[in-house]
């Protein structure tokens, strides 16, 4: 699989402050990239030094492979913060102005406007946007060259619960055409219900890279019985045993890999001891975020 | 480029300040132009020279002074042009459009081209109103319409497309430099009136006065009224004149690069 966008010591520093530090970064083609990372973690940053608006203190980066160049950049779609455009203008002249400094014609512009949901309000002049529809105009800019790749950030701030369902939605369609989605988020739940791959920022520092499936491996069993000191005695014997932990309520046990509920509950069983209790839990992006934050600190 | 004018179109297109600040412009010219014959009818009561040779009779809309008379007059009215210049640019900044269309794959040198493009739609629109003005005005008062009259001294209607130019990309430098539309209109206005007009006074030498920028600027239409006075006046357009210009006017644009390359948007 080939890299979409490729970064090697991509620092950038704001007087004292170091917004991005040293980061050398891999983002994989047709994935749906997520970058996470609390508020002010130099996700932004990143995002604008890959999108030529910040020069990079130092450090390089390459597109495609090669060297930044406009070209590049009129294949991307992309989204910074918040939704820009000119608040004068209609929908559909904003859009036209974007088909313009891409060089893609008008061809996909109805189309944008239609899946984003505001093909109605396109003659509406964009100061009269609700945020939400700020949004997804934004979105449907993004999507005005038919490009390989769409950068966005943060592309659900301050959208309601259906509007936030409406664009993930919109996000997962796009991605199943192929497309190369980078998403900078602060929502955890956000990338695991979108994303294939992560990247963990903070204090502009990388913490962690790599797929969002290998997150979920990691899997708890809750599990308790009458007789909690003789469960945890015969759960220690168990063979595949990784960790067991006592807490209270339950025993939670860490195994690496798949864990067969059946199994443990006929090993307990055949032990003479009656499970009261059994959860299977995977393990979550948060737990793992935290983790990886709390390491750092 | 065929492109980046039409983007530059697109975004003027249905601005409401940009009919405004044009219409003004030229209500403004066409007003101060027309109201020559009322100004020398109201200096001309009870004055001694009257005598000799009465002001209202001065031949002000006649081929061909009226070509040096008007830009001359008009030039003055640059500024309500700069002023859309500089919120040109400041909102691009304010409303992160200018951001955008980088991100959107709009080099820096493709924005400062299209911006380039507005200035030329302003200037030239702006030469051609006043050409077409003084052709009418002109062909209505002369009595003896004679060609020749008619083209001499015309090519002060390229000065002052030039006089235009020059002024509306130092705006846009300055709209770039400071960020904020108030401030940058505050600064223009206060380097245009105040800073550069002092300056120059103060120094001595004449050749010098002549390399400050807005003083340059100005100096491609020299003030034509002394000659009805019979005081000689410069009534053409000095080559040097027009290679300090242009070569401000290349300082400027590159000034516009480099702080556009520099600055982090």
């Amino acid at each position: 699989m080939n890299n979409v966008v490729s970064t090697s010591g991509l620092t950038k520093h704001f007087g004292r402050i170091k917004a991005v530090n040293n980061l050398t970064l891999t983002i994989p083609e047709k994935s749906v990239f997520g970058i996470l990372g609390p508020n002010g973690s130099g996700k932004t940053t990143t995002l604008g030094m890959l999108l030529d608006v910040i020069n990079p203190t130092s450090g390089s980066y390459t597109w495609f492979g090669h060297p930044p160049d406009k070209k590049n950049l009129q294949n991307i779609g992309s989204i910074l913060e918040t939704p820009s455009f000119y608040p004068y203008l209609s929908a559909a002249d904003n859009l036209k102005i974007i088909a313009e400094i891409k060089n893609c014609g008008y061809d996909h512009l109805d189309e944008s406007l239609k899946i984003t949901g505001i093909y109605d309000r396109r003659y509406s002049a964009f100061r009269t946007f609700s945020l939400g529809m700020k949004q997804r105009l934004a979105l449907a800019a993004t999507l005005l060259s038919n490009p390989l790749v769409l950068i966005l950030d943060e592309p659900t701030n301050g959208l309601d619960l259906r509007g936030i369902a409406e664009i993930r939605g919109i996000i997962r369609i796009i991605a199943e055409e192929g497309k190369t989605i980078i998403l900078a988020s602060h929502l955890l739940d956000e990338v695991q219900k979108v994303c294939t791959h992560f990247a963990v920022l903070n204090k502009g520092m990388l913490m962690h890279t790599g797929p969002v499936n290998e997150a979920h491996e990691e899997q708890y069993l809750e599990i308790a019985a009458d007789d909690m000191g003789a469960l945890i005695k015969v759960l220690e014997k168990f063979p595949q045993q990784y960790h067991v932990e006592n807490k209270g309520d339950f025993i939670l046990v860490t195994l690496p890999g798949k864990i067969l509920i059946s199994e443990v509950s006929r090993y307990v069983f055949e032990r003479g001891l009656a499970v009261n209790h059994l959860v299977l839990q995977k393990k979550s992006l948060e737990t793992q975020f935290l983790e990886i934050l709390k390491g750092e600190a | 480029m065929n492109r980046l004018f039409k983007i530059e179109v697109l975004k003027i297109r249905s601005n409401a300040t940009f009919w405004i600040l044009t219409s003004m412009h030229i209500g403004i010219i066409l007003l101060v132009i027309l109201s020559g014959k009322l100004f020398l009818k109201s200096i001309s009561l009870g004055d001694a020279f009257e005598k000799i040779i009465d002001p209202s009779v001065i031949p002000i809309y006649q081929f061909p002074d009226i070509w040096h008379n008007i830009t001359y007059v008009a030039a003055y009215l640059k500024f309500i042009l700069a002023v859309f210049v500089i919120i040109s640019i400041t909102n691009e900044i304010t409303y992160n459009t200018l951001r955008q269309n980088i991100m959107n794959g709009m080099s820096r040198m493709d924005f400062i081209i299209s911006k380039l493009f507005l200035i030329f739609i302003l200037s030239f629109g702006s030469a051609f109103f006043l050409f077409l003005s003084g052709l009418i005005i002109g062909m209505v008062s002369t009595p003896d319409l004679q060609i020749h009259d008619l083209i001499k001294y015309s090519g002060f209607i390229p000065a002052y497309f030039l006089v235009l130019m020059a002024y509306l990309i130092f705006a846009m430098l300055i709209g770039l430099l400071i960020k904020r539309t108030g401030l940058a209109m505050g600064l223009m206005f206060l380097y245009t009136i105040i800073i550069e007009p002092i300056v120059v006074l103060r120094i001595e030498i004449g050749w010098i006065k002549g390399l400050f920028p807005l003083k340059a600027i100005n100096n491609l239409i020299h003030m034509p009224f002394g000659k009805y006075a019979l005081r000689e006046v410069q009534d053409y357009v000095a080559l040097q004149d027009i290679a300090i210009v242009l070569i401000y006017t290349l300082i400027f644009i590159y000034f516009t690069y480099l702080l556009l390359r520099k600055r982090d948007l």
